[in-house]
Order: C-alpha cells, then sequence, then structure tokens
C-alpha cells in the first residue's frame, strides 16, 4: 500500500472489534448517564464517535475505566483462572436526554387458568407433605425413636 | 432475699416521708448518684452521639476563633474537593444541593432599581423614589439637598467631585485605557499554549479592577479602606449529608459527607465593614435541588488532606475580615469556544454559575467562620458578598447571602433557612478591538461594575 498522507485515498480498511453493551448499573447512576461494557481498544474519541455516527445519540462526555477480572478462582488442577477484565464506560447524553434502563423481566400477568393450577398444586403438595409427617401426637420425634 | 430487704427497708421510709409533707417529696440536697447517660468508649450509636456532643461542646467552650477553627479541621478523612471552576455537567445544580443555595436569576431588586442613569437630571425623581439600603442612597440623599439648596434650576452635571452620579464617561475611557493598553498597545509574544487567560485578560482585568477602584474611593469610603489581593487563597471544609463508608477498615460506618473547596480567584477585595443584607434572614426565595446520588457521580473525586478554613492572605486578626467583590477569570480550559465546538452552549451559563455560587459560598462562610460561627452555632446576622466572573470579554455578576451555615445532616434537619445567590447571565463588555478602537462597549456592564465597587453598609 502507498504511504497515507492526509487528504489522500483511504485504500485500507481497519475492522477493529470496536462493540458496545448497554448494561444496568450495579449503583444508581444519574437519569443522563448511561453505562456500557466497551471493548479494551476504544477510546472515549472512539465511543463518541460510535453513538453519534451510528445511533445519532447526542454525547455530552464520556469516562471510561477498566474493570480488573479478579485471578482468585481455582480449578479441578489447582491452576488460577482468570475472569476477563472489560472497560466500563458512563456515557452522559446531551440535549436533556435521560435513559432508565428497562426491566428486561416482568411480571407477568396470570390468567385465571394458570392462577387455578398454581393453587391445585400448591394445595396437592400440601397434602403430600402431610401424609409423610408421622403421628402428630408424638410431637415431630421419628418413629423409630421408643424403646 | 435482697428484695424482701429491700422491701423491709422502704416501708419505714415510705412513713416517714408521708408523715412529714403529705404529697410532695423533698429533693434531695445533692443527687446521690451521677447522672445515668450512654458510655463514651463503647461501640454503640449512643455512645457515638455521646462523643459528638463532648466534641461541640470543646468547640463552644474555645477560647479564640483560632482554637475553634483548629479543633473544627481537626480530624483529617478523605473528602470531596469541590473545584469552582469545573467542566463537569450540569455542575451548578449539584452544588447548589450541597450548599443548600437558591438561584435567583438577575440582581437583587435593590440593586437594579437603585442603579443610576447616566446624565439624568433633578433630585425631585430621587426623591421620588424609596429609600433603598443600597449604595446610591446616602449619595441620593445628599443629592437632594446638596442641589436644591444653591438652585433647583442647576442640573447636576456628571462631575468628578460634588456630583452624587459617577462619571461615566471617565471611567469608560479608563477601561478602554486598560483594554487598549493590554491588547493592542503593549507588544507581547505569542501566548504560550493553553496560557491564553494569564496573557491578555488576566492582566486587563486586574488593571481595570484597580484603576476603578481607585477612582471610585473617593465616594465610597469603605473602598478607601479595602484590602485588594492579588491571586489570593480561598478555602473552607464543610459537612453535608450522611453516606455509609465502602471501603476500608471503617467499612459500614455512616459517616458525614466532607467537602473541600480551595478556590484563588484573580483578584479579592476585603473591606472592614460588611456590606448590607439584601433580604430578611428568614426568606425562602425558591427551592433547593434535591440530589439523590453519590456526589461522586457529577464526577467528584476524594482526596484527604488539610481542613483548611481560609479568606485569602490573612487569618483571624485582620481587620478587613469581611468579603466585598471577587473577580475571577475562566481558564483555558473552560472557553466559550469549546463548549461551541461541542456542542454544548448551554453548559457555557452552568460554568460561570457554578463559579459563583461555590466560590461565593466558600468566601462568604469562611468570613462567618472568622466570626466564630459555625454548623452548632449558626449565623445570626447574613453575610453578603459579590463576585463578578469573566473570561476576559464576558461578564456575569453574582450577589451571595449567606443565611446559614447549619448544613450537617443533624442540623439541616429543623433548618428552614436557605442562602440565596443572584447571578445574571453573561453579556460581553465590548465587541472586538480593533486599529486602536473599541467596538461595541457595552456601557451596562461597566454600570453594573461600578455599582458593585461602590456598595457598602447603610451607615457610610
Amino acid at each position: 500500500y502507498p504511504l497515507f498522507q492526509r487528504g489522500g485515498p483511504q485504500l485500507r480498511i481497519f475492522r477493529p472489534n470496536f462493540f458496545m453493551l448497554a448494561v444496568r448499573p450495579g449503583v444508581p447512576q444519574p437519569e443522563d448517564t448511561v453505562q456500557f461494557r466497551v471493548s479494551m481498544e476504544m477510546t472515549k474519541l472512539d465511543i463518541r464517535n460510535y453513538l453519534e455516527r451510528i445511533y445519532n445519540v447526542p454525547v455530552a462526555a464520556v469516562r471510561t475505566r477498566i474493570q480488573y477480572g479478579a485471578n482468585n478462582k481455582r480449578n479441578h488442577r489447582n491452576q488460577r483462572v482468570k475472569k476477563p477484565d472489560y472497560k466500563v464506560a458512563y456515557v452522559q447524553l446531551g440535549q436533556g436526554q435521560t435513559f432508565q434502563f428497562p426491566n428486561l423481566f416482568p411480571e407477568k400477568e396470570q390468567d385465571a387458568e394458570t392462577r387455578s393450577f398454581d393453587d391445585f398444586r400448591d394445595k396437592f403438595m400440601e397434602k403430600e407433605e402431610q401424609k409423610q409427617e408421622g403421628d402428630p401426637r408424638r410431637g415431630g420425634v421419628p418413629d423409630w425413636f421408643g424403646l | 432475699m435482697a428484695a424482701l430487704g429491700a422491701r423491709r427497708l422502704l416501708r419505714p421510709g415510705r412513713r416517714w416521708f408521708s408523715e412529714t409533707v403529705p404529697g410532695a417529696p423533698s429533693p434531695p440536697a445533692s443527687p446521690l448518684y451521677p447522672p445515668v447517660v450512654a458510655s463514651i468508649t463503647a461501640r454503640s450509636k449512643a455512645a457515638k452521639l455521646r462523643r459528638l456532643q463532648r466534641f461541640n461542646e470543646r468547640v463552644h467552650a474555645a477560647a479564640t476563633v483560632e482554637e475553634k477553627l483548629r479543633l473544627y479541621g481537626k480530624l483529617q478523612r478523605p473528602k470531596y474537593t469541590v473545584y469552582p471552576q469545573t467542566f463537569a455537567l450540569n455542575a451548578d445544580r449539584w452544588y447548589r444541593s450541597f450548599t443548600k443555595t437558591v438561584l435567583v436569576p438577575g440582581m437583587p431588586p435593590t440593586a437594579a432599581a437603585a442603579k443610576p442613569p447616566v446624565a439624568m437630571a433633578g433630585a425631585s425623581s430621587e426623591t421620588g423614589r424609596a429609600p433603598e439600603p443600597r449604595a446610591e442612597a446616602p449619595g441620593v440623599a445628599e443629592a437632594p439637598g446638596v442641589a436644591e439648596a444653591p438652585g433647583a434650576a442647576k442640573t447636576p452635571e456628571p462631575s468628578a467631585g460634588a456630583a452624587p452620579y459617577p462619571d461615566i464617561g471617565k471611567l469608560r475611557s479608563l477601561a478602554c485605557d486598560a483594554l487598549l493598553q493590554e491588547s493592542f498597545y503593549q507588544n507581547k509574544k505569542r501566548p504560550f499554549l493553553y496560557r491564553d487567560q494569564d496573557h491578555t485578560p488576566g492582566p486587563f482585568l486586574t488593571q481595570l479592577v484597580s484603576t476603578l477602584a481607585a477612582s471610585l474611593s473617593g465616594r465610597n469610603p469603605l473602598l478607601a479602606a479595602s484590602s485588594l489581593d492579588l491571586n489570593p487563597e480561598v478555602n473552607y471544609y464543610w459537612h453535608h449529608g450522611k453516606e455509609v463508608v465502602v471501603h476500608g477498615h471503617r467499612k459500614g460506618r455512616v459517616d458525614p459527607v466532607r467537602f473541600q473547596i480551595d478556590d484563588s480567584p484573580h483578584l479579592q477585595i476585603r473591606v472592614p465593614k460588611q456590606l448590607p443584607e439584601v433580604v430578611p434572614l428568614e426568606s425562602d426565595l425558591g427551592d433547593v435541588p434535591v440530589i439523590d446520588h453519590k456526589p461522586s457521580k457529577l464526577p467528584l473525586f476524594k482526596k484527604q488532606y488539610e481542613n483548611k478554613v481560609f479568606i485569602g492572605k490573612t487569618k483571624v486578626a485582620d481587620p478587613c475580615c469581611y468579603g466585598h467583590t471577587q473577580f475571577h477569570l475562566l481558564p483555558d480550559k473552560l472557553k466559550r469556544e469549546r463548549f461551541i465546538r461541542e456542542r454544548l452552549e448551554d453548559q457555557i451559563e452552568v460554568v460561570y454559575r457554578s463559579n459563583g455560587i461555590a466560590s461565593l459560598f466558600a468566601w462568604t462562610a469562611a468570613q462567618a467562620m472568622y466570626q466564630g460561627f459555625w454548623n452548632e452555632a449558626d449565623v445570626t446576622r447574613p453575610f453578603v458578598s459579590q463576585a463578578v466572573v469573566t473570561d476576559g470579554k464576558y461578564f456575569a455578576f453574582f450577589c451571595y447571602q449567606l443565611n446559614t451555615l447549619a448544613l450537617t445532616a443533624e442540623t439541616i434537619k429543623n433548618n428552614p433557612r436557605k442562602n440565596i445567590c443572584w447571578g445574571t447571565d453573561s453579556k460581553p463588555l465590548y465587541d472586538v478591538v480593533e486599529d486602536g478602537n473599541v467596538k461595541g462597549f457595552n456601557d451596562e456592564v461597566l454600570l453594573q461594575l461600578v455599582h458593585f465597587l461602590l456598595n457598602r453598609p447603610k451607615e457610610l
């Protein structure tokens, strides 16, 4: 490839491993802050361009940190097993936008059929457990205990 | 057995009491046992409360203010460093919640009304105006007497000396001279990288303020007795709110959240007498924003170092212990062009406001601590100071009234008082400097600056 100079044609295509994963923050964050796990090679500028150009999200500020994955667990051969490191990015949205991480597993509304089935199942299990227990007059003492 | 014995002892005692005074038992001359209070050294909440009470009593009983300050900041723990000049987004909302400040846009109503128009003739209009506890009132009250005595037809021409109004033309020429000298006449080399503010706007501001203060000190005796500090250091340390310690050997304990401001304004005027209050101590002019998140989300970082409370250049014994005006110069990092380039136009004003609120809170609170007030002994009179935040061309004016120092978790519960900050948006002083001329000079900004400098208590 010829040497690249500014303004010249870009003949090489780089395909870096740039990914961004939106995660639920472990500690409560302000309303305009979104938390991402990003590739270790991405910089703050890369993150800003990624969001602004691909997804049209206005970005006001980006802060990053690298989370060290612990190396304390041991496998069956007593070798240390490392959890991978990853980079976390806190992105503050511009133009007054806010973001709340959605609840991905909401409680489903149960219809009458499933509710009655659950009630029947609970009553059946209760009866079975009662059958297993011994004589209530013995006060929970097992039946092999005695003379 | 012991109970039977006690009952046998009680019976004769009860009969003796009923014989002497039916109804009212006589109190003993001195208590037989010491008062039953919580332990001091136990690991319990009651013991912690007792230790805090003993600390508060020690500070209350301190003989001098230096001793009080020494005890107040004795214990060093990690604390959040609050920077008045910060690029953090929406920092002024966070700072208002840390300092319990209400932001009122515009200048206080007495200041806005008392600004005299330049070539206004006639003392009659001044007598019609309601008496205001502001700078021009003593001058205005004298003017009807002076002007009417020789002859009411004589319109007071703006001239230095006996006239009530400062000569705006003369002051404008002073400002333009300072500006041109720094930016046009003086031969300076190119500024070093990221040192633009020290190159031209810094010296211009110093020159402007010193010449204006000197020329207005004839009108304002407080300025004549003032002290102008160059690049002073203002520090304040306070507690606000509670948090649980996360890491370390103190994990799990409930601690107050500690803050420290270390600020260095470009210029500062300290005076021996305090500025008058703008509104009464208990007034409520708005709401304080409540932010539930930890301060580290702003972002704000913790550090442990000396807990300093300092007013700038002097310790407690100085006669000029009250503040008048501060002048702040914004650094290169917070230039307007940078915000516009990053499409963050709404953050430009936030920078001015956060600087005004944080710096003025630190200064007024340090002044209050120098008079012996602290969060257990709240201020009995409001402390007022003013500030001008500029980046060389755009000026924003702030006036702060400190009504309360009690911001800790216990003292803030029953405290209805709030601190108040009046602030304007940033306005340009001039448009451009070309060929030895200053184009588009804005007189309102200069008038507001002059009015700030002329501010003085009612007695003077």
